[in-house]
């Protein structure tokens, strides 16, 4: 075979893409073509582009490793526009398109010039496992400065700065199998179960469902395994009970058979996701999957051999090279060293060959290999040095040779003269690790097993691993493991099933040798002053490392992980955790299994913040709740309030002579005004209403609220406070009694819901003998508050309803039609003035706030937002449960002695709290009014308050602030505020220390500071 | 009837009084796409609003009230929870909400008649009959892709395996909750708090992007 000019690296045939069509992409600035069913990775190495990478610590220069999910060093940026910027992206993982941007993340200020490579040099000495605690950590204040040049200099990658076009989902799925990895193992348990009637997902991360299938030498019924993979994946695809998802990352295994899927759905197709027939597709879309079963058919990675300057561009896994020949037609170089532990590494000795490529040889460390691969090798002609390994490699950006030697594998010692072969590839091979990853996010704790030389997952109930996952290797088997599996499966979801019903294709039987177990190669000069031999690349983590942490007293496996920073963050040790052990084990002197392994933890691979996201952001972020009148609110220009998830009219600034729009306290002031002086009007819908009925609804009312309940007569209305068990303060409203056993308890906005929850916690677990039931009615009825001096005139010709003031009293609630609608009105006031609250059900709510605007033209009807409301009730002293009140106020607290029935018979929610000694103390804050000395001021909400402006500092703080505003009625500042014992200090001076050195005096006043009679309300 | 509770048709005249369903802010802020609008094709998933109809929250033992709504209304009870009843012309259902609640759906100018009729029918049993029919509204969701919009939108099951024909859940949706059911093969129906009904209507908009999803101009309104 020979090369194509443009791609030096691409065979002329083989592999599965198309040679007819070119795509261009640009990689750190440089342009290139590839084909369709490249990766970025096999594109790259078409191109001969050895360096991909700088590394993480020692800035050394780094290639591609591998083919799959574990590549530790080609991870990059991907993104031709700034808004289309991906990070963490492994170049093995992104499938090549047109037009394909991407960058090296190492590197400042860039991958050539860079910053750190001398560092990098002078490396081994100054830069020990500790490096950055020891040399950065004092003093402690400078942290975050050395951090973010160590950050920058570290690379792994950039968030965008600018908004991303695209848009994300999230889709909850169920099933009764989910089915991870579509390799033979998955394919055939998921045929299996789907066979048995079981509703079965599938999902694989790679471009295409095949897994080892897609490039394994091996036949299937005596055909290649493509023809057997086609058939499979058609079959699966015929049954409606099947879902497969192709390019979709099972990245986390969460408790109860929860596992989140990562689906790339447009990542391939370009930067930003194609729309379709005109509408947005999403570009990634996590699934949220619920399963009855798992079946994890995960694979194995192969394991490297760690030997020194194994990092070098050129050093491949085994498995990779055969991969980028078979599946890609790409051969990543000229001269191949094969170094290996075992038969199956064989297979990229010989695909090399095939591809017309030399092998220099294969450097065995095993003294009698004696399998099937190792003879077809040999009937080659390929030269097998036994009993021997690769020690080192040469060269700086490409591997220049290997120097080769026999080694002593159990007295880990080189025995035998080296042999420097020229060469620039070496693929090494230490045997499989079996793809643990997702059964330990279950918190199952692997196994070692010595006949596979590695650990396999020990799982929970539900779980199952099959194939190479759980250490079965020989196809054959796999094949067969993955029936058992998913007959299993099928079988603990009650389908019947039988693993007689599979009909497994023909496999070739291939004699296969033992292999040993080698980890990290010895080299002549002891580990320590060795050149670095890597364990983990991307972490920049050598053999070297991890003696010096145990020499250092970290022998917890855990403890290695954290000084040394093995299979940290996006790469979760997927090449070098078993290696790290291994080494961990060696040095102090003990076995792999009792050094154990560290906790793989989610994510498998890096998600996007995109598809976490979801389409919970922007304006669907949180819901907002939306009274029947947000229309005209909106139309009107009110600034909106958030209260708990409702938008509430805060204020309508209207435009002023000067054609400019009102401030805040403009408006404030006007609406106040109008409030007192003419009418204004109020949507006041969003307060909580509940209807209670049942012939026990006023003994429960008795008992959930401090007051008395028993004589309050139909068509009349009480201001009801509700505290917690620890006889605090929680709720306040007004309850209307509709009828002997029917009442409408209001709630606070905010406390709706709770306020629900907290009745019938009551009902249900304490007094389910009480006949009542509560419902929410909040959403069917809109309410509007008409107060103000000329709120009956305003109403008398739009109701049937008599508003004389001796027919409907304050605190009388009457029915009636109000424009038309069938309406209840209440007279009470939370303004102090007259008022009238109208309920109608919601669907008229705009009809009715429409008449009532005709009709108050001639009123000047003013509608007013929650500011005012705020300035109007504290001029009154109402207070506002969660501003006034903190959680630690008492009714006796707040001076609503009056709102306390302790004599009433049965003892009410809260009371027995109100008799301890902390609630009956001297001293307790208590809310009172103040008064500012400079009627200009108005005191900061919070702002603490001190008996002793002279104080030395820390002084005494004796309350707060709870509410303040200028009261345009009065012409002054005031406010509200918790001062210890301050009911007995009416008429005395406070002072409040600002931050900016003013102190602030006030007088302790009464908490009314309009009207004190209440006479207002009465008219 | 007991005059223990108080009992009043607070419906208004639809003919003299104008009246707004929970969406009417939603069509005007965010529009009403024709189905299949902008592909030209038939569209996948399709809403639709029916609006004004009466809920009514019964809550009491479920021997009585399912005694008495045979009598009155012809159809009983749910026999088990997460499921509903509707009657011959589809117009009328009742739902099991919990232990002790059902919501009973029918035609608006049904409703106070109904509660009247039920009240008098039950006599002094200790029960509630709560009128909500303002405080929610009723979406349909019909098309191939209802199944897929609902699965971006619900973490219940929504197979139409699991989720069978007859069965209604009270489930988390997005961040609020709806009542999500099933009354025959072709339609998905969601009913929806008024408060919410917006942030539902532009979620369902958003999730449906992507199949294409209208507003049906013709919603039913049974009766106004």
């Amino acid at each position: 075979m020979s090369q194509s000019a443009s791609q030096p690296n691409r065979l002329t045939q083989g592999g599965q893409v198309d040679r007819t069509q070119a795509l261009t992409f640009t990689f750190n600035g440089r342009s290139y073509t590839g084909h369709p069913g490249d990766t970025l990775a096999s594109a790259l190495l078409a191109n001969g582009v050895d360096l991909v990478n700088r590394s993480f610590k020692y800035s050394r220069p780094r290639g591609i490793v591998a083919a799959g999910a574990e590549e530790p060093n080609a991870v990059v940026q991907l993104g031709a526009t700034e808004a289309t910027q991906v990070p963490n992206v492994r170049a093995t993982q992104q499938a090549l398109y047109d037009g394909l941007v991407a960058r090296s993340t190492n590197g400042w200020p860039d991958a050539q010039r860079d910053m750190m490579r001398w560092i990098g040099k002078l490396g081994g000495p100054f830069m020990p496992p500790g490096f950055y605690y020891k040399t950065f950590m004092a003093p402690a204040s400078m942290w975050m400065t050395y951090e973010k040049y160590i950050r920058k200099t570290a690379g792994l990658g950039r968030s965008p700065t600018q908004p991303d076009p695209d848009i994300y989902d999230h889709m909850h799925r169920h099933c009764d199998l989910l089915v991870v990895g579509a390799g033979p193992a998955g394919l055939s348990a998921a045929l299996t179960a789907a066979r048995a009637g079981a509703r079965v997902l599938l999902c694989d991360e790679q471009e295409t469902m095949g897994g080892s299938l897609l490039d394994t030498r091996e036949t299937l019924d005596d055909q290649p395994a493509a023809q057997w993979l086609k058939t499979t994946l058609a079959a699966l695809a015929e049954h409606d009970n099947v879902t497969l998802l192709p390019r979709t990352t099972a990245h986390g295994y969460h408790d109860h058979h929860f596992v989140t899927l990562h689906e790339r759905r447009t990542e391939h197709l370009g930067d930003s996701a194609p729309s379709q027939a005109g509408h947005r597709q999403p570009r990634s879309r996590l699934h949220r999957v619920r399963a009855g079963q798992v079946i994890l058919a995960t694979g194995a990675h192969e394991r490297p051999l760690v030997y020194a300057n194994n990092d070098v561009p050129g050093n491949l896994l085994a498995g990779a090279v055969s991969t980028y020949i078979r599946r890609y037609g790409v051969a990543p170089g000229h001269k191949l060293v094969l170094s290996t532990s075992n038969d199956h590494a064989y297979r990229a000795a010989l695909d090399w060959k095939e591809a017309g490529r030399e092998v220099v040889a294969i450097v065995d460390a095993r003294t009698a290999p004696e399998g099937d691969l190792v003879a077809q090798a040999k009937a080659a002609g390929i030269r097998v040095i036994t009993g021997s390994a690769v020690l080192e490699a040469k060269g700086e950006q490409r591997v220049s040779a290997a120097r080769v030697a026999a080694i002593d594998v159990d007295a880990f010692k080189v025995t035998g003269k080296v042999e420097t072969l020229a060469c620039d590839t070496i693929a090494s091979s230490g045997g499989y690790s079996p793809v643990i990853h997702l059964a330990s996010h279950t918190g199952a704790r692997p196994v070692w097993n010595d006949a596979i030389i590695g650990f396999v997952p020990s799982t929970v109930a539900g779980v199952a691993a099959t194939g190479a996952a759980r250490g079965v290797y020989p196809l054959g088997e796999v094949l067969a493991d993955g029936v058992e599996a998913g007959t299993n499966a099928a079988t603990a979801l009650g389908f019947a099933a039988s693993v007689d019903d599979a009909d497994l294709p023909r496999v070739a039987s291939r004699h296969e040798g033992s292999a040993c177990a080698l980890f990290e190669i010895p080299h002549e000069k002891a580990t320590l002053r060795a050149p670095k031999q890597f364990v983990d690349l991307q972490n920049d983590v050598t053999a070297a490392a991890i003696d010096v942490a145990t020499r250092e007293g970290f022998e917890s496996i855990e403890h290695v992980k954290r000084y040394t920073a093995m299979g940290f963050g996006t790469d979760q040790g997927k090449l070098g955790n078993i290696n790290g052990m291994a080494v961990a084990a060696r040095c102090l002197g003990q076995s792999i299994p009792e050094t154990g392994t560290t906790v793989f933890r989610p994510n498998y691979t890096p998600v996007t913040f995109g598809a976490i996201v979801g389409r919970h952001c922007r304006e669907l972020f949180d819901p907002e709740r939306y009274t029947p009148m947000q229309a005209w609110h909106v139309a009107r220009g009110a600034e909106f309030e958030d209260v708990g998830q409702w938008k509430r009219p805060w204020y309508y600034p209207r435009k002023r002579t000067d054609g400019g729009l009102e401030s805040m306290a403009e408006a404030v002031a006007r609406e106040c005004r109008a409030v007192r002086e003419g009418v204004g009007i109020l949507d006041a819908s969003t307060l909580g209403k509940i209807d209670i009925q049942g012939p026990d609804a006023r003994e429960f009312l008795g008992r959930i609220y401090t007051n008395k309940w028993q004589k309050l007569a139909p068509g009349r209305v009480r201001y009801g406070l509700m505290c917690g068990d620890d006889g605090m303060v929680m709720d306040d409203g007004t309850t209307s009694c509709l009828a002997e056993n029917h009442f409408l308890m209001t709630t606070t906005t905010g406390n709706a819901a709770p306020v629900l929850e907290w009745l019938e916690l009551w009902h249900q677990t304490e007094w389910p003998e009480l006949e009542v039931y509560f419902n929410s009615v909040t959403d069917h009825w809109a309410t509007m508050t008409v107060t103000g001096p000329e709120a009956r005139k305003l109403l008398t010709d739009l109701t049937d309803i008599d508003l004389d003031r001796e027919a409907f009293k304050f605190m009388d609630w009457r029915e009636g039609h109000v424009a038309g609608v069938p309406a209840r009105v209440f007279r009470i006031s939370f303004t102090g003035e007259l008022a009238f609250e109208i309920n109608v059900q919601a669907h008229y709510a705009m009809h009715v706030w429409d008449a009532l605007f005709a009709r108050g033209e001639a009123f000047d009807l003013t509608p007013y937002g929650t500011e005012t409301m705020h300035v109007l009730r504290a001029e009154k002293g109402f207070i506002i449960v969660g501003q006034d009140t903190d959680g630690s106020v008492t009714p006796e607290d707040l001076g609503m002695h009056w709102a306390i029935g302790y004599d009433k018979p049965f003892p009410w929610v809260g009371k027995r709290a109100l008799t301890r000694s902390d609630t009956r103390r001297d001293g307790r804050k208590q809310l009172v009014g103040l008064k500012p000395k400079d009627p200009g001021v108005v005191l900061e909400e919070g702002a603490q308050i001190v008996f002793e402006p002279n104080h030395a500092i820390p002084m005494p703080m004796v309350g707060h602030v709870t509410s303040s505003y200028y009261s345009p009625t009065l012409e002054s500042g005031f406010a509200l505020a918790v001062v210890k014992g301050g009911h007995q200090r009416m008429g005395e001076s406070v002072y409040l220390p600002m931050a900016d050195g003013r102190v602030h005096e006030a007088e302790i006043v009464g908490t009314q500071f309009v009207d004190p009679k209440g006479e207002r309300q009465h008219v | 009837m007991s005059n223990s509770v108080h009992v009043y048709d607070a419906r208004a005249d639809h003919a003299t009084v104008t009246a707004e369903s929970p969406l009417a802010y939603s069509y005007q802020r965010s529009g009403m796409p024709a189905p299949g609008e902008a592909s030209g094709e038939e569209s996948c998933a399709v809403i639709g609003e029916r609006a004004f109809l009466g809920h009514l929250i019964l809550r009491g033992g479920a021997i009585v009230l399912d005694e008495a709504l045979r009598e009155v209304l012809g159809i009983g009870l749910p026999g088990r929870p997460n499921s509903l009843n509707v009657d011959a012309e589809g117009q009328r259902s009742v739902q099991w909400l919990s232990p002790d609640e059902w919501l009973l759906i029918v035609p608006g100018d049904e409703t106070f008649g109904l509660e009247t009729r039920l009240r008098a029918q039950l006599g002094g049993a200790h029960v509630a009959i709560v009128d909500v029919s303002a405080g929610q509204t009723l979406i349909e969701l019909t098309g191939e892709a209802a199944h897929e919009v609902l699965m971006k939108s619900t973490v219940y099951d929504v197979d139409p395996h699991a989720f069978t024909v007859g069965k209604g859940v009270t489930t988390l949706f997005a961040k609020t909750s709806v009542i999500l059911r099933r009354p025959d093969e072709s339609r998905w129906e969601l009913i929806v708090r008024r408060s919410f009904a917006d942030y539902v209507y532009r979620w369902l908009l958003d999730a449906g992007e992507e199949y294409g999803i209208g507003v049906a101009r013709e919603s039913r309104h049974e009766s106004q």
